[in-house]
C-alpha cells in the first residue's frame, strides 16, 4: 500500500474541502471494504484518504434511519448489517433489505456502508490485478471482451469496458425510485438514483456520475408502497456475487401491477433498466405466465460476450422470481 | 520381539477430544505465522508478472536504499529467463513488512517478454515452445504414453453396448489456509532455527541443513539446524521441505544477521503455493447387456505446469474396477507453477475418467448404476490371501461389497434413486455414487517416539512428526495412554520439532501408520523399563506386574493394586523410557503383521438438488463409508473423512484456476473467484468409518477426498438426466447440458 496522509474532518463540508477535483489523489473511507483491497493492490494509490466515521454523528444524518411520514431518508454511513436488520425498512423494503443481507458475508456487511457500496469499484479481475494495464488503469485495450469474460457484461452495446456494476443495492434503490442527496463544494444537489451510474471507459472516470470532490450524504425512498423484491442467481451461496440480479417495484391494485420498474444488476456496466419487461407487465395480474414474458423482455437485446451467453437465461429467470416474489405468490422454486 | 495391538483396547477405537482443540480455539496455539522473533524482520518475494520472459537487466541498488532494508537475495539474475507469472526473482528483507513491500517495488527490472501458452487446448493446437527446456528440448507437448491389455480389442469389439464421452477436471489450487512460509533465525553457535509451515518438520531440517552446509562449505549438523512446527495450518501435500521461501529467508537472516519471517499472501499463495494439475479425456466403454464391462478405453491429458509429471495415475486407468484396457496419456507443459502432490495425488483424476461413464453406461444398459458397480467390483485374490489375508487384494470384493451396502443403507439408495432425469419440477433431486481406493501404509524410512515416564507420575511422549490438523498430536497421546492404563490428556507432548527424534513427511497418508505403531513400541518400552526398575523395590517380579482396569499397576502374584502415582513415586531418581520405530521394512515382518498395513476403499453417496432454470446446484447430503483398518480414534478420523468431503465438493462445484490466454497470468487468485463454499453451501456430511481392526492401522488423509466430486456429478446426472462431463459444475455447464439434452429430443 502506498503511503497516505490520513484525514479524520468532523464535518461533511470539511471532507469534501479535503478531496481534490481530479481523481485518484484522494479517497473517502467509509468501511473501508472496498478501498483498502484496492491500496493493498496499488489499484488505488491516494495520496490522501480521508475518513467520514465522524462526519456521521453530526446534524448531516450521515449515520441512521429518519422515518419520515412518507420517505425514508437513509444516511451514507449506515452499514449494511444495520439496513439488513432495520425492522421499518424490512417491512416497507423487502427488496432493499435482502439485497442487503445478502452481500459478503458479516464482516463485509458489519463495515460497508450504503455510500461506499454505491460507489465501490467494480469487479473485473483484469482492472483489479495490478500489471494487467486495461482501460480503467490508462491502458489501451480492454482484457475482457476477448479474454475471461464469464462475469462480465451482457448487455454491451456501445461500451469499451466491460464490467458490471457490483452494487446489489443499485439496482434496488433505482427500482423504488430513490433519490441520493450529494455534498460538493458548491453544496447540495438531488441526484436520481436512475441517473447516479455511468460506464466508465478510461482512467478518469468512475462507474458513478459523482465529481471527484462530492460525497453522498444520503439516500431517500420515497415510500408510496410498492411491492418489491430482489432476487439473485448465484454460484455459491455463502459469500459470493450474484451472476445476476433482479429488482422489482410496482403498484398492486385489483390484481393488476401499474407502474412497474424492472432494474437488473450484474448485467451491464450500470444497472440495467429494463423498459421493456415493465411494459410488458404494466396493467396485468402477476402469474407465472406474465412474469414468464417479463422476464423474457427483459433479455431482449441482450450482446454476450464469448463466455457469458448464460446469463441471458438468468436474466429471465431472476426476473420472473422476482416479481412472484414480490407478489407473494408461491416460491416454485424452493422445495 | 514381535508387535502388536493389545488385545483388549480401552482407549483405542473410542472417540477422544482433539488435545489441542481448546488452544486452538482460543488463539493460544501459536502457528508460524504467529511466530514473532526480537528484532526480526520481515520478508518478501519479487515475482515475475508475465508467463515467459529473460530479465535483460535488474538493478536493485535503489531498492537497497529504501527505508528499513537490511537484506536483498538474488534468486534469479540478467539473462536468466522465467517460465511463469509468479516465478521468484529475489528476496527482500526489511524492518516492517509495509516497507519490504514498498522496497520490493523500488527494483528495476526490464524483461523481454517472450510467448508463452497457458491453456492445454493452445498447446495442442500449436506446440509453440515456450517452456523450460527438458533434456534439450522444449515441447509444450510431451509425447503420449500409451498402452492396452491384450484382452482390449476383443473385449471391446464383443461388447454389445457401448458409451463414449468426455469429462474433466482443470487445475485446481492448494489454497492452504495457513499460508506457506517460515521464521528463520540463525544462532549465536551458528545453527539455524525455523519456524515453518510444514508437512515435514525432520525432513525440512535435513534440507536446511545440507543446502546450507554445502553452499556456504561451513559445519552445519543436522542437529544444528532445528524445525519447529508446533501447529500447522494445512498443506493436503504442498509443503514438503524448505521450498523456495525457506531457503530464501534463511539466505536473507544470514545477511541481515536477524531473524527472518517470509509468509506468503494470499495470492502468491494459490499462483505458486502448489496445483492439482487437469486431466481431461475422451473415454469409451463397452458392455455385454446384462451390465458386465468388457473395455475400456481413454485418451486423456492434462498439464502438470512448467513440471513434466503424469496428471493421472496411468497404471490404474480405469480406477478400481478390473477391465481390459487401452490408455493413452498426453502431458502438456504450460507456463504455470508446477503441479504439486495434492491430496491423493492423480486419484481424483483417476476417478473422474472412470467413475462418471460408468452411470453414463447404466443409463444406456437401463440399469441401477449401484447394480453395475457390484457387478464389476474386483474379485478377492485367493493367492494373495494366502500370504497376506488382511491385505486390500486379499478382501477388495469384501470390502466394497459391504462398504456399498452400508452407504446404500445410510443414503437410503433403494428409496432415492431413480432413472436418470425421470423426476418432475422445476428443481430435481439426484443421488449418485462413486468408489475410490488408495494405500496408507507406513513410510519406508523410520519414524521414531520416545516415551519418557517420570517419578512423579508424568509421562511426556516426544516425536518429531506433525500435526497437520489431522490429530496426530492427540492419537500419539492416545496411543501411550492405551498402554501405561493413563488418559489421553495426562501425557504431556514433545511434538512438532526435528530434533525429537527422525520422522517422516506427511504425504501419501503414512503418519498414522508409522507414528501410532512407533509410540506402540516407544510405551510398551517405557511400561517394561518402568516395572523392571520398580518391581524390586515393591518386592515384584517384574513379569507379575501388569496394567490392570482402571489405570491401577497390578501385582498378579499378590493380586496387589497400586496407583500410578505410587508405582512411579519408586522410580526415585531414575526415569523410565522407551523408544520405538516404525517403517514400512518393519510392517512386513511376518512378526508384525497386522500392526500397520495398506490398502483401503471407500464409497460415496451424494444428494443434489439442480434447479433447471438457473443451472445452480446444491449439495444437500453425503454419505461417505471408509475403511482403514483399525481405527485409532474414530473422532478426528470422522474428521478428515468430512473434511476430505468439503474438499471434494468444493472440486465438484467451485474450485478451478482460471488462466488468461493473453497475459498469461492466472485471473482469480484470490478467495473471491477462486471460489471456495460457505456454510451455506455445505451438504449434510454423514460419516461412517468401516472399522477392521484385524488389518492394523492404515492412513486415511487422502482417501475421502477422490470421489466426492465423482458421486456429486452422478447425482447430477441422475437429477437431470444429462451429463455435465466438466468440473466445477458451474450454472453455466449445468444449463449448457441440459439444452444439448433438450436439443437431442
Ligand atoms: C466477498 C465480497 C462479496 C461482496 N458481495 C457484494 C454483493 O453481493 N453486492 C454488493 O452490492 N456488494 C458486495 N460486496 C461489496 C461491498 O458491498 C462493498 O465493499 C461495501 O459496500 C463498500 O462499502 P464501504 O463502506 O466499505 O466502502 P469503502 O471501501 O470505504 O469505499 C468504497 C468507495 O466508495 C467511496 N465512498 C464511500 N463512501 C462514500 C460517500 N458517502 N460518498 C462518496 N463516495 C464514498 C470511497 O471513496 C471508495 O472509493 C462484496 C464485497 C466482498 C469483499
Ligand atoms: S472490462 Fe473494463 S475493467 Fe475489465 S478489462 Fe475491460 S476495460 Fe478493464
Amino acid at each position: 500500500m502506498k503511503n497516505f496522509t490520513y484525514y479524520r474532518p468532523k464535518t461533511a463540508e470539511q471532507a469534501v474541502a479535503l478531496l481534490d477535483d481530479k481523481w485518484g489523489t484522494t479517497e473517502l473511507l467509509a468501511g473501508g471494504t472496498d478501498l483498502l483491497d484496492l491500496q493493498k493492490e496499488y489499484i488505488a494509490q491516494p495520496d490522501k484518504v480521508i475518513a467520514l466515521r465522524d462526519v456521521g454523528i453530526n446534524q448531516l444524518r450521515l449515520d441512521g434511519v429518519d422515518k419520515k411520514p412518507d420517505d425514508f431518508i437513509l444516511g451514507a454511513g449506515m452499514t449494511l448489517a444495520e439496513i439488513a436488520a432495520h425492522g421499518g425498512l424490512k417491512e416497507a423494503f423487502p427488496a432493499l433489505t435482502t439485497a442487503a443481507g445478502d452481500i459478503g458475508g458479516p464482516q463485509i456487511r458489519n463495515m460497508g456502508t450504503l455510500g461506499g457500496n454505491l460507489c465501490q469499484r467494480n469487479r473485473c479481475w483484469y482492472f483489479r490485478d495490478e500489471h494487467t494495464p486495461c482501460l480503467l488503469k490508462g491502458g489501451d485495450k480492454c482484457f475482457a471482451i476477448d479474454g475471461e469474460n464469464r462475469y462480465h457484461a451482457i448487455f454491451t452495446q456501445g461500451h469499451k469496458c466491460v464490467i458490471v456494476n457490483p452494487s446489489t443495492l443499485a439496482p434496488v434503490l433505482i427500482a423504488l425510485r430513490a433519490t441520493a442527496e450529494v455534498l460538493g463544494p458548491k453544496g447540495k444537489r438531488k441526484l436520481k438514483l436512475a441517473d447516479f451510474f455511468h460506464a466508465p471507459s478510461s482512467a478518469s472516470e468512475r462507474e458513478h456520475v459523482l465529481k471527484p470532490n462530492e460525497l453522498v450524504l444520503t439516500v431517500t425512498i420515497p415510500y408510496p408502497k410498492l411491492k418489491n423484491a430482489s432476487y439473485e442467481v448465484r454460484h455459491k451461496q455463502s459469500y459470493d456475487w450474484p451472476l445476476v440480479q433482479a429488482a422489482v417495484a410496482f403498484q398492486y391494485a385489483d390484481n393488476k401491477a401499474t407502474d412497474v420498474r424492472i432494474v437488473l444488476g450484474h448485467v451491464a456496466p450500470t444497472p440495467h433498466v429494463a423498459d421493456a419487461a415493465a411494459k410488458a407487465l404494466e396493467g396485468k395480474e402477476v402469474t407465472e405466465a406474465t412474469a414468464s414474458a417479463a422476464g423474457e423482455a427483459a433479455a431482449q437485446g441482450a450482446m454476450p460476450l464469448s463466455q457469458n451467453a448464460y446469463k441471458v437465461k438468468l436474466v429471465s429467470v431472476a426476473v420472473k422470481r422476482a416479481l412472484l416474489t414480490a407478489a407473494g405468490r408461491k416460491k416454485y422454486w424452493e422445495v | 520381539m514381535a508387535t502388536s495391538w493389545p488385545k483388549k483396547r480401552r482407549l483405542i477405537g473410542t472417540k477422544i477430544q482433539r488435545l489441542d482443540g481448546p488452544v486452538k480455539a482460543t488463539g493460544k496455539a501459536k502457528y508460524s505465522y504467529d511466530i514473532n522473533r526480537p528484532g526480526m524482520l520481515h520478508a518478501v518475494l519479487l515475482r515475475c508478472p508475465h508467463a515467459h520472459a529473460k530479465i535483460k537487466s535488474l538493478d536493485a541498488a535503489d531498492a537497497e536504499k529504501m527505508p528499513g532494508v537490511k537484506a536483498i537475495y538474488a534468486i534469479k539474475k540478467a539473462g536468466e529467463e522465467l517460465y511463469w507469472a509468479g516465478e521468484e526473482i529475489l528476496g527482500l528483507a526489511a524492518d516492517t513488512e509495509e516497507h519490504a513491500l514498498d522496497a520490493v517495488r523500488a527494483v528495476k527490472i526490464e524483461y523481454e517478454v517472450l510467448p508463452h501458452i497457458v491453456k492445454e487446448e493452445d498447446a495442442l493446437k500449436e506446440d509453440r515452445k515456450t517452456v523450460s527446456p527438458v533434456g534439450g528440448k522444449r515441447d509444450n507437448v510431451l509425447a503420449a504414453k500409451d498402452a492396452a491389455d491384450d484382452a482390449f480389442d476383443k473385449g471391446m469389439t464383443d461388447a454389445a453396448v457401448k458409451v463414449e464421452g468426455s469429462y474433466g477436471v482443470p487445475v485446481v489450487c492448494h489454497q492452504c489456509l495457513e499460508s506457506h512460509g517460515l521464521v528463520a533465525e540463525w544462532g549465536e553457535d551458528g545453527g539455524l532455527t525455523v519456524w515453518a509451515s510444514t508437512q515435514a518438520v525432520w525432513g525440512t531440517a535435513v534440507e536446511l541443513a545440507r543446502y546450507f552446509a554445502g553452499k556456504y562449505k561451513i559445519d552445519l549438523p543436522a542437529e544444528k539446524v532445528k524445525c519447529i512446527t508446533h501447529y500447522m495450518g494445512g498443506g493436503f501435500g504442498s509443503k514438503f521441505g524448505p521450498d523456495i521461501q525457506g531457503l530464501v529467508a534463511a539466505e536473507l537472516a544470514r545477511t541481515a544477521k536477524a531473524p527472518v519471517k517470509l509468509m506468503l499472501d494470499r495470492a502468491s499463495e494459490i499462483v505458486a503455493g502448489g496445483n492439482r494439475p487437469s486431466a481431461y479425456g475422451k473415454v469409451r466403454i463397452g458392455a455385454t447387456k446384462d451390465g458386465k464391462i468388457t473395455a475400456y478405453e481413454v485418451d486423456c491429458y492434462g498439464t502438470p505446469g512448467v513440471g513434466v509429471t503424469d496428471t493421472v495415475t496411468f497404471n490404474a486407468l480405469p480406477y478400481v474396477y478390473p477391465i481390459a484396457y487401452k490408455r493413452k496419456h498426453t502431458r502438456i507443459r504450460t507456463n504455470a507453477a508446477m503441479q504439486r502432490a495434492m491430496r491423493a495425488p492423480n486419484h481424483p483424476q483417476n476417478c473422474t475418467l472412470t467413475e462418471f461413464i460408468l452411470d453414463d453406461l447404466a443409463a444406456k444398459l437401463g440399469m441401477d448404476p449401484l447394480q453395475l458397480r457390484l457387478k464389476n467390483l474386483p474379485q478377492n485374490d485367493a493367492e494373495k490371501a494366502k500370504i497376506a489375508p488382511h491385505s486390500l487384494d486379499a478382501l477388495k470384493n469384501t470390502i466394497y461389497t459391504r462398504e456399498i451396502e452400508i452407504a446404500a443403507a445410510l443414503s437410503k439408495w433403494k428409496e432415492k434413486w431413480h432413472p436418470p432425469g425421470k423426476t418432475d419440477g422445476v428443481v430435481k433431486h439426484g443421488i449418485g455414487m462413486a468408489l475410490h481406493t488408495w494405500g496408507g501404509q507406513a513410510s519406508p524410512q523410520s519414524n521414531e517416539c520416545t516415551v519418557t515416564i517420570h517419578a512423579d507420575g508424568s509421562v511426556v511422549a516426544r516425536t518429531s512428526t506433525q500435526d497437520l490438523g489431522t490429530g496426530q498430536r492427540t492419537v500419539t497421546a492416545l496411543v501411550t495412554a492405551e498402554i501405561l492404563g493413563l488418559e489421553p490428556g495426562q501425557i504431556t507432548l514433545e511434538f512438532g520439532e526435528s530434533t525429537f527424534g527422525a520422522s517422516t513427511g506427511s504425504g501419501g497418508s503414512t503418519t498414522i501408520p508409522s507414528q501410532s505403531p512407533a509410540t506402540l513400541r516407544a510405551a510398551t518400552a517405557a511400561r517394561d523399563d518402568l516395572f523392571a526398575k520398580v518391581a524390586p523395590k515393591l518386592d515384584a517380579k517384574p513379569e507379575d506386574l501388569i496394567v490392570g482396569v482402571e489405570g491401577k499397576i497390578l501385582d498378579k502374584a499378590k493380586n496387589k493394586p497400586w496407583t500410578w502415582k505410587e508405582i512411579c513415586a519408586r522410580l526415585d531418581k531414575e526415569q523410565a523410557k522407551g523408544t520405538g520405530f516404525w517403517n514400512y521394512g518393519e510392517s512386513i515382518k511376518p512378526d508384525n503383521r497386522d500392526v500397520s498395513s495398506s490398502g483401503v476403499g471407500g464409497v460415496q453417496i451424494a444428494e443434489v438438488l439442480v434447479d433447471t432454470e438457473t443451472g445452480v446446484v446444491r449439495c444437500t447430503r453425503i454419505v461417505a463409508v471408509q475403511d482403514c483398518g483399525m481405527v485409532v480414534n474414530p473422532l478426528t478420523c470422522e474428521s478428515q473423512v468430512a473434511g476430505g468431503v468439503i474438499m471434494g465438493l468444493n472440486y465438484a462445484l467451485f474450485e478451478e484456476r482460471i488462466m488468461d490466454r493473453a497475459t498469461g497470468r492466472m485471473v482469480n487468485p484470490d478467495m473471491e473467484f477462486y471460489k471456495l463454499g460457505g456454510i451455506e453451501d455445505m451438504p449434510q456430511i454423514v460419516v461412517h468409518l468401516h472399522d477392521m481392526p484385524e488389518r492394523g492401522v492404515i492412513g486415511v488423509g487422502e482417501p475421502p477426498v477422490i470421489s466426492t466430486h465423482a458421486a456429486i456429478g452422478n447425482a447430477i446426472f441422475n437429477a437431470i438426466g444429462a451429463r455435465v462431463g466438466q468440473t466445477p459444475f458451474t450454472p453455466e455447464r449445468v444449463l449448457a447440458a441440459l439444452a444439448a439434452k433438450g436439443g437431442k429430443r
